[in-house]
């Protein structure tokens, strides 16, 4: 009977864990979009600042959680690395930051978009190994 | 099995504790079983083919006036998002629209191929990871899966399939390549498929799928590649015994792609047979449709290859040793960069012979940047 539990757990945690892999690209993009979202629907530009800077944020401490772990090659470190690099570069920009100019209010939809698709792009330069992937969007949506 | 169940049967009635009840209970259980047997069995073999409506190469229709030959690639993340936050699959998309292409043009041969991510079933069992679709004259004549790693080329697969269903004898027709996917590699190119790592993919492996596509015919009229940082010197110079003219982008291309509305009415845009004046359009029209969402760079040129020859041939030498050196870098110490912005490559003949359409982005560093050559270049990281 336990064998049969434990047979049973196994193939479950296989099946999810396929099915994380399938899918652990796809959430990160996910993420920046339903930002861009947030941001549209909302009037207030302090707030539209507010909820970019915190998507930022939180995927920094993802990212640097992620990073830290015992479980995570030295190439994802260096991936990692990259990645924080172009997320640090949108912050500073919304900030005004850097040698930046502040992004307008006026403008702040439009930048939201920006971080979207440039992130989408930024993947294709960035690599990432599907297990620190996975690691990233269970730590930005359960844990962060 | 009929059979042996009702043998079952005739044993078990003869078992006191036998009912009626059980022998239904059991009959239903076989039945299960059969099904899902049925099931498994079809999902692990090949798609059966869309029924021909005529056989490839016997009908008496007109022959095709375009060839158009379509590699999607979609083994990889290929996720994008519109500005209200849908989302979409590029490879999709770009396969819809290819199949309206192909319905749409009464004159053609279509050959798409939609490279897909190798799934597996009940975890174990793969399944094809390729679907080829084929059309002539508007209609679907054949749909086939196909493994995508039988063969010691990229591109064994899909060259077997052009050539099992390519009509023989045709006038000269107008020939198309389009290409859909991520940058295609010019060194490394491990890593470029999801569902095989270790499979390397490059231009050089283009390259012998286009050779092997063209054997001694012409070349292909327009190819267009709607990746990204495609548009450099190797990758022109690689195709360029292949293709008239390459419509390319050299610096990030959004995953919504070139517009491939314009290939919708090749009887109306090709209408004098101008290929140039027809490349020229359709870049227009993708960068057009591009910059009304997209507040990424976008760059779109279009290189007629018999007049970039004299920039390729001064520059060759230098990008090839750039290449050299840069292979055993690591990936994230090298950027892209317009060869215009570095002395090395800057050469009088730069813009001759290529049409750029640009707009930089909106945001970020490079919102200064006025103008691109259409040559992308690669330079270390310092």
């Amino acid at each position: 009977m336990l064998g049969r539990t434990a047979i049973r757990l196994i193939v479950v945690m296989l099946v999810m864990a396929f099915a994380g892999i399938a899918q652990g690209q796809d959430k990160l993009q996910n993420y920046f979009s339903d930002a861009a979202c947030k941001v549209k629907v909302t009037t207030d530009p302090t707030q539209k600042r507010e909820i970019l800077d915190k998507s930022f944020d939180k995927m920094f401490k993802a990212l640097n959680t992620v990073q830290g772990s015992p479980l995570i090659s030295k190439d994802d470190k260096v991936g990692i690395d990259h990645y924080k690099a172009i997320l640090q570069e949108k912050q500073d920009e919304l900030a005004g930051l850097n040698g930046y100019e502040r992004v307008s209010d006026a403008q702040l939809n439009a930048f939201a978009d920006y971080v979207v698709q440039d992130m989408e792009q930024a993947k294709e330069t960035v690599t990432i190994s599907l297990v620190a992937l996975l690691l990233i969007i269970i730590i930005v949506i359960l844990v962060v | 099995m009929a059979r042996a169940f009702s043998a079952l049967r005739k044993r078990s009635s003869a078992h006191p504790f036998f009912h009626e009840r059980h022998a239904s209970v059991l009959h239903a259980f076989w039945r299960y079983c059969c099904l899902a047997l049925g099931l498994f069995l079809f999902s692990c073999g090949p798609a059966p083919p869309a029924p021909r409506e005529t056989a490839p190469g016997v009908e008496s229709a007109r022959p095709p006036g375009y060839i158009v030959v379509c590699v999607i690639h979609g083994d990889g993340g290929y996720l994008f998002h519109d500005p209200d936050g849908n989302d979409y699959r590029a490879d999709e998309e770009a396969l819809a629209g290819a199949k309206r292409v192909a319905e749409r043009n009464p004159e053609a041969e279509v050959f798409i191929f939609h490279q897909k991510r190798r799934r597996h079933f009940l975890l174990f069992f793969p399944r094809h990871d390729g679907e080829f679709y084929y059309y002539r004259n508007g209609r679907l004549l054949v749909q086939e899966s196909y493994w995508r790693d039988q063969g010691q080329s990229r591109f064994d697969p899909e060259v077997d399939l052009y050539n099992r269903f390519r009509l023989e004898e045709q006038p000269q027709p107008i020939r198309l390549f389009l290409y859909f996917g991520h940058e295609i590699p010019e060194i490394d190119g491990t890593g470029y498929d999801a569902s095989y790592r270790d499979r390397a993919f490059t231009v050089n492996d283009l390259v012998d799928g286009l050779k092997r596509i063209t054997r001694d015919s012409a070349k292909f009229d327009l190819v267009v590649l709607s990746t990204c940082f495609n548009g450099t010197p190797h990758t022109i110079s690689a195709l360029s015994p292949y293709a008239r003219y390459i419509i390319a982008s050299p610096g990030n291309l959004h995953l919504s792609y070139f517009d491939l509305r314009p290939f919708e009415a090749l009887d109306v845009g090709l209408r004098d047979g101008d290929v140039s004046a027809f490349a020229k359009q359709y870049a227009r029209q993708s960068f057009d449709r591009l910059t009304k969402d997209i507040q990424t760079e976008i760059t779109v040129a279009v290189y007629d290859v018999g007049r970039v020859q004299g920039f390729l041939n001064s520059v060759d030498s230098v990008y090839d040793h750039a290449l050299t050196t840069l292979k055993d870098e690591m990936r994230t110490s090298v950027e892209h960069c317009d060869c215009a912005e570095d002395p090395v490559y800057v050469r009088p003949a730069m813009s001759e012979g290529i049409d750029v359409f640009y707009r930089p982005a909106r945001f970020g560093r490079s919102t200064h940047k006025q103008v691109h050559s259409g040559w992308e270049c690669l330079k270390l990281l310092k």
